[in-house]
């Protein structure tokens, strides 16, 4: 990719998108086509948003996913756009034109460039979390990807922290993640997490002191994890089978390193080492290895065969281990050769005390007496009275051995009190059960002769008071006269050990401490003397077998480090924060149902009488049903436990645990904010019941449940019992339009007419309720969907606000109360509660708010310029989607396109400064050649390979004709594989490309610029889709799904081998843009396409600028403390008007009418008639903005009373009163209003009506305080924040009356006054009012002569008039004929901020057009053969897009005037008319008949495969 | 070629479907990303639009030897091409005829309508359809028309 970079002035040609929902996505697309680079900002890992969510979209019912997924590829892939996931904006520094934008990203743990998303990774991730993106509803992995389409197409691994108890262990060890796989019953694996920090696992399982269990955050709800069991457990389990050695370590290095001491230290450092690449040796004196592990703990407590099997595995490696081998000088291992050494020679000398008697036969040391009796050397004290001197573990070890071997009694005796022993308490307690009778508090004076010279006991005094200072003195107080004997034949000294460290001399330049250990840097290991290094028990003393661990790993690498003459001091890593839980966030897990209070499974142990007697194990270890259901009450508190399985399986190289936190400084010219919402969350609202009724959903989880692709598969179903709820009520408004929200969500009412749709769409004979306020449905096509969800589906709509959900606890069913038609409370039971929910700011976008300094209204929603109304209050910075105000998608994909021109006119002056363009070598020419056909087959790591057999199916495409290379790749996405594709075609003189892996919707343009890059046609590329269509669903079936495999190859090559290079045209673009309509949409179209650097032609019927907006007189902007804002917009209007006046770029039409058309897409040619004549214009872009127009029917007596206005004429008089304040009288003081009057009311919603009603009200009481207002409405549609002036009116007193269509008010004209009467439901009665006026808000219907100028122009109207845009949802503003947009009240009635936006929007797309020098044909077109036409119209009705023309000059079949045409720019490529040709006249190219049907044959009929 | 039977003596039926590549094929990779089983015998073939789908090419797999096929097109009023699908249903309906008189029967071909999200139908189709010519049996043109 080439960087086109030309000079861009002070502008910075560049434009951050922030939020990757489908409004950012499409003003990324947008500023990436018109020549911008665009950095896309996701917090999320994957961009598509709440839109990526839905099931369907209304009023269409389209599928959401289907339409929003072409556009995240086309993001995905563009190569203008950088997509940065996981990240956020933290600050902004600059200005409009050249910011400068910090940007964080999150580490995903997985590299984006090299995931292929084939999904190993989560297939062997053990860690459960719920799915966000489906509402908590489904289970994902902690290794996911957000949704199956995401893009980019890559996993993510959530990660929260460090699990406490990973953090409380020395050695780090990954409880949390061994927990998971022994929960999945792969003991396997859970012991490879448990080996990762820890080559003695089963050592450990066993006499670890497992503070572990301590830091465990379970702890604080029941009990914590019984970690070590578990670890016990598994080590075991894996045990029992038969080893299978390890593979030995291949060296790299040719340094050796001696390690001195065969304990736990010396051992993990001489694995890792060895590990490592060096030669490691490990001299130990004892005839065994394992150190006190092996001859200081008890055989009860841990079987030597275990210590055996670990140490086995290290040597295995290729550690060379000596035994016996005593090192009696230090300098003899020097001179042996080796490079560096450490000494790990542990803590194996037992301190006696320096009284009197310790000479005496009887008396003996604890490591000695364990040594012994370990080595099989017992000393024999069968029968005789043993004192142990001591109150620590080791003690206890050797109070428990002479149980077992034999003693009369056991005794010991201790300095400390029972309560301050320093064994551990349980230690304590078993010595206790084995009836070993404990003297705590007790000082050794003598041990006294029995007077034969052996021990006859020992003479103790009482101890009040004893404290061991820091530095290890101690401090005793005893009782006087409290002098002792414990009577006793053996005494077991057990006050603890040190280090043998005879072999050191002086001379050796070693340092020594006055502790008897060795001088190290403690965080280097490294002793005084270079290339020495010591760690373990030798230098701080005795310690757990864990720490002797952690200290063995850290002293290998540190020797590492020096052996590669690095910096011995460790480099600090980033370290991720210890996961806290609180009890709080713990209870919210409880409440969600996804933990229960559980105690911990206990674990089996021998009883009393067993143990004594015997050496075996106490405990006897769970079974995998135990183990499993303990694993199970984990916390999973890390989220990911940095297992490490996903790093095992991912072939890709992909997976990153070290991955860090990046911040970056990116320069762009522009941003444009589009965070999105977020839902309400519905446990605020806790009347209703959310989180504690399973049976009460939001309407998100709604959609989840409906979608096809959902938890359910789309069936709908109760949580509570999994059975299809028959009965369903939404209750609407929650979170919306309450106390704490003074605004409404604007699209909750669609969106749950569409759900209660789809709903009955599954299941007919589902019966939905809808509860709410008003029926907010006030866009194109959604009156009519509500009325088809009423009429056809039987949805009842129920106006009342329910107060509260309560649930039958048996049934689960859910019971709502609300007032019936005038019948009083009606209690009625249903199965299934939805909530629409809100739209709220979310704490993050609050936050994106305060960093750029831009101003936010007091819910968070981004405070915008009255007559700029994507603009922030900071310059250069827009806002659109929901974070200026609720709305649904077509109007954010509007913004998405507005701000995406309103940056652009910021920048037009570095357009396509800093955008890349892709360079190909030159094409060969082919033609001519036989097809030689290059195949490869995709592994996608097992997603493929794992069912069916990839390497037959290679062989076999090898025997297919015109085949010259197949060959298999481990995933042939990969960045290494697609150049080695191109240089494979090269090499091989292939001339087709067939790649048999996953899906062309995702897949084919990367392939295909393989092809390019080789020199070759991208469309000579098939696919064979084998994983979506084979392996993924066909995994039972091995033998199947290879032989479908093969045939898929088999259809692939035989398409191949028939494809064609073809070439696209181009056609230059008239670079002007023809603008219908001079109000307000058209002007800001006009000033945006002008101020993007394009030339304008705006024309307008009248003799004057303005339009609609002529005639307002107010504008009301919202409610403040001191009352409604009004601004008067003719201020702006004349603003305006100048602006365009001024600007040289436009060129004003007045009085001129369009009379022609001709031409298409970047070159048209529109006839133009004023006084003057008519007149032709080239452009090579048109919009239309020809407004719309107040109704004005003769409907409530309209037009035989002068006391009976429109609105807007009602507008005009309150402005002729304001201004002329000396006639107040003429304000009337009782006014009737009556809203969506006139039949086209009945038909659609104007939108516009309900609020501009409120807003005169508000300034007819601001005029005149004592005005009486009446309003008869049917819903009132004040939607978003026009809320806020319904709520004021209503405050004010203004009285609102509902009727229907069926029972409409009755307007009389009589010589007394007006008399209106309605009926009043509630009351059940008729009213009568005598206003003063009666005004009629009259819909607006289209502009006079829409109808003709769209036939003129081939552009379609709906049923009601309004221009019909090509796609509801995501091509707004698009007209269906290409190169024609609409903006304003042509599309349907807008308010001024709308009309504003769409204007900018329709510039923003016709500027696309503009931007490009010419414009490019689709090589998939129909191409007539006129010599087979005979005109006859077929293919002109049946193109869906007006496409085909017969024309006169061409010659048909037989010589007959008049042929079929189809203009290559303006065909879509369907094949329509190609199948419905009578004359076989028309071609799709690229799939021609012969293509396909060489599938279909190749299919059958292996032979047919060659394409010659 | 395709094996009749699935080793255990059944007759397997050899579907061919012919999708577009919006609706139809998508609801297809969704199975897949489902994981959602269903027997190897339906392949596909993309076609830019069921408004493509040429009686032709319904015939050509039957004269080869398909036991059934089948249309998977975008809903109806959802089509990516207007009324792409529709043209299909029209054309799908005219060969039934044709199969009807032929003696084939009609009921060998069928147009389903699926949007991109639903796999699970998608996999339901093929299973239902393969139930249905299992009844019928083999194509009695199977192996006739060879050339």
């Amino acid at each position: 990719m080439a960087e086109d970079r030309r000079e861009g002035g002070d502008v910075v040609g560049a434009v951050m998108v922030v939020g990757g929902g489908i409004a950012g996505i499409q003003a990324s697309l947008d500023l990436a086509e018109a020549g911008y680079r665009v950095y896309l900002v996701e917090t999320k890992s994957a961009i598509g948003g709440h839109m990526a969510q839905l099931d369907k979209t209304f009023p269409t019912n389209d599928c959401a996913m289907c339409i929003v997924s072409p556009k995240l590829v086309d993001t995905g892939r563009h190569r203008n756009i950088d997509l940065l996931v996981d990240s956020e904006v933290v600050a902004v520094r600059g200005q409009a034109g050249n910011f400068t934008v910090r940007v964080r990203t999150r580490p995903r743990y997985i590299d984006t460039a090299k995931c292929t998303g084939c999904g190993d990774c989560a297939n062997v991730c053990p860690v459960i979390i719920p799915s966000h993106f489906n509402e908590g509803l489904m289970m994902q992995r902690a290794a996911h990807k957000l949704y199956p389409q995401a893009v980019p197409n890559a996993y993510a691994i959530e990660k929260r922290g460090i699990s406490p108890c990973r953090n409380a262990c020395p050695a780090g060890q990954r409880a949390q993640g061994y927990i998971a796989l022994i929960r999945e019953g792969r003991y396997e694996d859970a012991l490879r997490v448990i080996k990762e920090d820890n080559p003695f696992p089963g050592i450990c399982g066993r006499i670890c002191n497992h503070r572990c269990e301590d830091a465990c955050n379970r702890g604080k709800l029941d009990d914590p994890i019984n970690i070590h069991a578990l670890k016990r457990f598994v080590t075991d389990k894996v045990y029992s089978q038969e080893r299978v050695p390890p593979q030995p370590a291949e060296r790299k290095y040719s340094q050796r390193v001696a390690v001195i001491g065969s304990g736990p230290c010396g051992l993990t450092a001489a694995q890792d080492l060895c590990k490592l690449g060096y030669a490691v040796t490990v001299f130990e004196a004892l005839p065994v290895a394992g150190g006190m592990l092996r001859v200081g703990v008890p055989e009860y407590r841990l079987p030597s065969w275990i210590v055996d099997r670990e140490v086995q595995d290290i040597v295995d490696l290729g550690v060379d281990l000596r035994l016996n081998t005593r090192i009696d000088n230090l300098d003899e291992v020097f001179e042996q050769g080796f490079d560096a050494v450490l000494i790990a020679v542990g803590a194996h000398e037992g301190r006696v005390l320096p009284i009197e008697g310790v000479d005496l036969l009887g008396v003996m040391v604890n490591t000695r007496f364990l040594r012994d009796v370990r080595l099989g050397n017992p000393p024999d004290i069968e029968g005789r009275r043993v004192l142990v001197l001591g109150g620590g573990n080791v003690a206890v070890d050797v109070a428990r051995t002479a149980v077992r071997l034999g003693a009369a009694e056991v005794h010991m005796a201790c300095l400390e009190s029972r309560e301050k022993m320093p064994a551990h308490e349980w230690e304590v307690r078993a010595c206790e059960e084995e009836g070993i009778q404990l003297h705590p508090s007790r000082s050794f004076v003598r041990i006294v002769d029995n007077g034969e010279g052996r021990v006859g006991g020992v003479e103790c005094v009482k101890v009040t008071f004893m404290e061991f200072s820091p530095d290890g003195r101690l401090t005793l107080e005893t009782a006087p006269g409290s002098e002792h004997i414990i009577p006793c034949d053996v005494v077991i000294f057990s006050i603890g050990q040190r280090a043998g460290l005879g072999f050191i001399p002086e001379s050796a330049g070693v340092g020594i401490t006055r502790q008897q250990t060795i001088a190290v840097n403690p965080n280097t290991f490294a002793a005084s003397r270079p290339g020495v290094f010591a760690a373990g028990d030798a230098t701080t003393g005795t310690a757990f077998v864990i720490e002797a661990v952690a200290s063995g790993h850290a002293a290998a690498q540190s020797i590492h480090r020096y052996l590669r003459g690095e910096e011995l001091e460790p480099k600090l890593k980033p370290e991720l924060p210890v996961v806290e839980l609180t009890r709080a966030e713990i209870q919210e897990r409880i409440d969600r149902g996804e933990v229960h209070v559980k105690p911990r499974v206990p674990m089996p142990a021998l009883p009393v009488e067993e143990r004594v007697s015997s050496f075996a194990e106490v405990e006897t270890g769970y079974t995998d049903e135990l183990a499993q259901e303990e694993a199970a009450r984990c916390l999973a508190c890390g989220v990911c436990s940095e297992c490490l399985s996903c790093w095992y399986t991912c072939q890709a190289d992909a997976i990153d645990h070290d991955m860090v936190e990046r911040v970056q400084d990116i320069q762009v010219g522009a941003i444009i904010l589009a965070p999105g919402y977020e839902a309400f969350h519905a446990e605020q609202a806790a009347e209703y019941g959310w989180g504690r009724f399973p049976n009460v959903v939001t309407a998100l989880q709604f959609e989840r449940l409906l979608s096809a692709s959902g938890p359910t598969l789309g069936h709908v179903e109760r949580l509570s019992d999994h059975q299809r709820p028959k009965k369903i009520a939404f209750l609407q408004c929650v979170g919306s339009r309450d106390q704490t929200h003074d605004y409404c969500s604007a699209v909750c009412c669609m969106f749950a007419t569409k759900e209660a749709i789809m709903a009955i769409e599954h299941e007919r004979d589902t019966q939905v309720t809808i509860f709410m306020m008003d029926m907010r449905a006030s866009s194109k096509g959604y009156e009519e969907y509500y009325r088809r969800a009423r009429e056809k589906y039987g949805i009842r709509y129920v106006r009342s606000r329910i107060s509260a959900v309560l649930e039958d606890p048996q049934t689960h069913n859910l019971v709502l109360r609300y007032v019936g038609d005038g019948r009083g409370i009606v209690e009625e039971e249903f199965d299934l509660v939805v909530l629409s929910v809100g739209m709220e700011m979310s704490g993050g976008v609050r936050e994106l708010g305060r960093r750029l300094g831009i101003e936010l209204d007091q819910h968070g929603f981004c405070r915008t310029l009255p007559f700029q109304p994507l603009q922030s209050s900071r310059p250069g910075i827009f806002a659109v989607g929901p974070f200026r105000e609720p709305k649904d998608i077509p109007e954010s994909v509007v913004e998405g396109s507005g701000a995406a021109a309103a940056a652009g006119e910021l920048l037009a002056a570095a357009r396509h400064t800093m955008t890349r363009s892709l360079e190909y070598p030159p094409e060969r020419d082919v033609s001519g050649e036989e097809p030689r056909t290059a195949v490869f087959i995709c592994h996608c790591g097992s997603n493929i390979a794992g069912y069916l057999d990839v390497a037959d199916v290679t062989e076999y495409a090898r025997t297919l004709p015109c085949v010259v290379h197949a060959e298999r790749n481990l995933y042939t996405c990969s960045q290494d594989t697609i150049t080695h594709i191109a240089e494979v075609l090269k090499e091989t003189g292939a001339n087709r490309l067939v790649v048999a892996s996953c899906t062309p919707l995702t897949h084919e343009p990367l392939f295909r610029s393989c092809l390019q890059a080789a020199g070759l046609n991208p469309n000579l590329f098939e696919m064979a889709n084998i994983r979506n269509q084979c392996s993924w669903v066909h995994s039972h079936d091995w033998e199947g799904a290879t032989r479908k495999a093969r045939e898929l190859v088999r259809m692939a090559v035989a398409r191949a081998n028939r494809l064609e290079p073809l070439y696209s045209g181009e056609v230059p673009v008239e670079k002007a843009a023809l603008v219908i309509g001079g109000g307000v949409a058209g002007m800001n179209a006009a000033l945006s396409l002008a101020r993007q650097g394009f030339p304008v032609h705006l024309v307008e019927r009248e003799g004057e600028l303005g339009g609609n907006l002529r005639h307002l007189r107010y504008l009301a902007h919202g409610v403040t403390a001191g009352g409604v804002q009004f601004s008067d917009p003719q201020a702006y209007l004349r603003e305006l008007i100048a602006q365009v006046e001024a600007e040289p770029l436009i060129t004003v039409h007045l009085n001129t009418e369009v009379i022609g058309k001709a031409g298409f897409v970047g070159n048209f040619s529109t006839t133009l008639k004023n006084s003057a004549g008519t007149f032709e214009v080239r452009h090579g872009a048109t919009i239309l903005a020809v407004g719309g127009t107040e109704y004005k029917g003769s409907e409530y007596g309209y037009g035989r009373d002068p006391r009976i206005l429109t609105q807007l004429e009602f507008e005009n008089l309150l402005g002729i009163c304001e201004t002329s304040l000396s006639q107040p009288a003429v304000l009337p003081s009782t006014v009737v209003m009556i809203l969506c009057a006139g039949t086209p009311a009945e038909r659609f919603c104007s939108r516009i009506c309900c609020t501009t009603a409120l807003k005169n009200i508000l300034k007819l009481k601001e005029l005149n305080p004592q005005a009486q207002v009446t309003v008869l409405y049917r819903d009132v549609r004040a939607f978003g924040f026009r809320e806020r002036l319904y709520q004021e009116a209503r405050r004010q007193g203004v009285l609102f009356v509902r009727y229907d269509f069926e029972r409409k008010p009755q307007v009389e004209v009589g010589g007394e006054g007006l008399r209106v009467a309605v009926w009043e439901e509630s009351l059940g009665q008729e009213l009568t009012l005598n206003p003063d006026l009666v005004v009629l808000s009259m819909p607006m219907v289209p502009a006079r002569g829409t109808e003709g100028l769209a036939t003129l122009l081939k552009v379609g109207v709906d049923l009601d008039g309004w221009l019909m845009e090509a796609h509801v949802k995501l091509r707004p503003v698009d007209l269906a004929s290409e190169g024609m947009f609409v903006a304003g009240a042509a599309h349907y009635p807008k308010f001024l901020d709308e009309s504003i936006i769409q204007a900018q929007a329709a510039a923003g797309r016709a500027a696309l057009i503009l931007s490009q020098d010419s414009m490019i044909t689709s090589t998939q077109v129909a191409v007539v053969n006129q010599e087979q036409c005979v005109g006859c119209l077929t293919c002109v009705r049946a193109c869906p897009y007006d496409v085909p023309r017969i024309r006169e000059e061409l010659t048909g079949v037989g010589g007959i005037v008049g042929a079929a045409y189809i203009e290559p720019l303006l065909c879509h490529g369907c094949g329509t008319c190609v199948a419905e040709c009578p004359a076989k006249a028309i071609t799709l190219m690229h799939y021609t008949d012969a293509q396909i049907v060489a599938k279909v044959d190749a299919l059958f009929r292996p032979e047919e495969v060659c394409g010659v | 070629m395709s094996d009749d039977d699935n080793g255990r003596g059944e007759f397997v039926p050899e579907i061919t479907a012919f999708t577009c590549i919006y609706c139809g094929y998508m609801a297809a990779d969704t199975a897949g990303a489902l994981r959602l089983k269903y027997p190897p015998n339906v392949k596909l073939i993309r076609l830019p639009c069921t408004g493509k789908v040429d009686v032709r090419y319904i015939l050509e797999a039957f004269e080869q030897g398909a036991d059934a096929v089948y249309v998977v097109a975008c809903p109806l009023g959802n089509c990516h091409h207007v009324y792409g699908n529709e043209r299909a249903t029209a054309r799908v309906e005219y060969a039934k005829q044709l199969l009807d008189e032929i003696g084939l029967g009609r009921e060998r071909l069928e147009i389903v309508y699926t949007s991109g999200g639903m796999g699970a139908t998608f996999a339901e189709i093929n299973r239902r359809m393969t139930d249905r010519v299992r009844e019928l049996g083999p194509s009695p043109l199977k192996g006739a028309c060879k050339t």
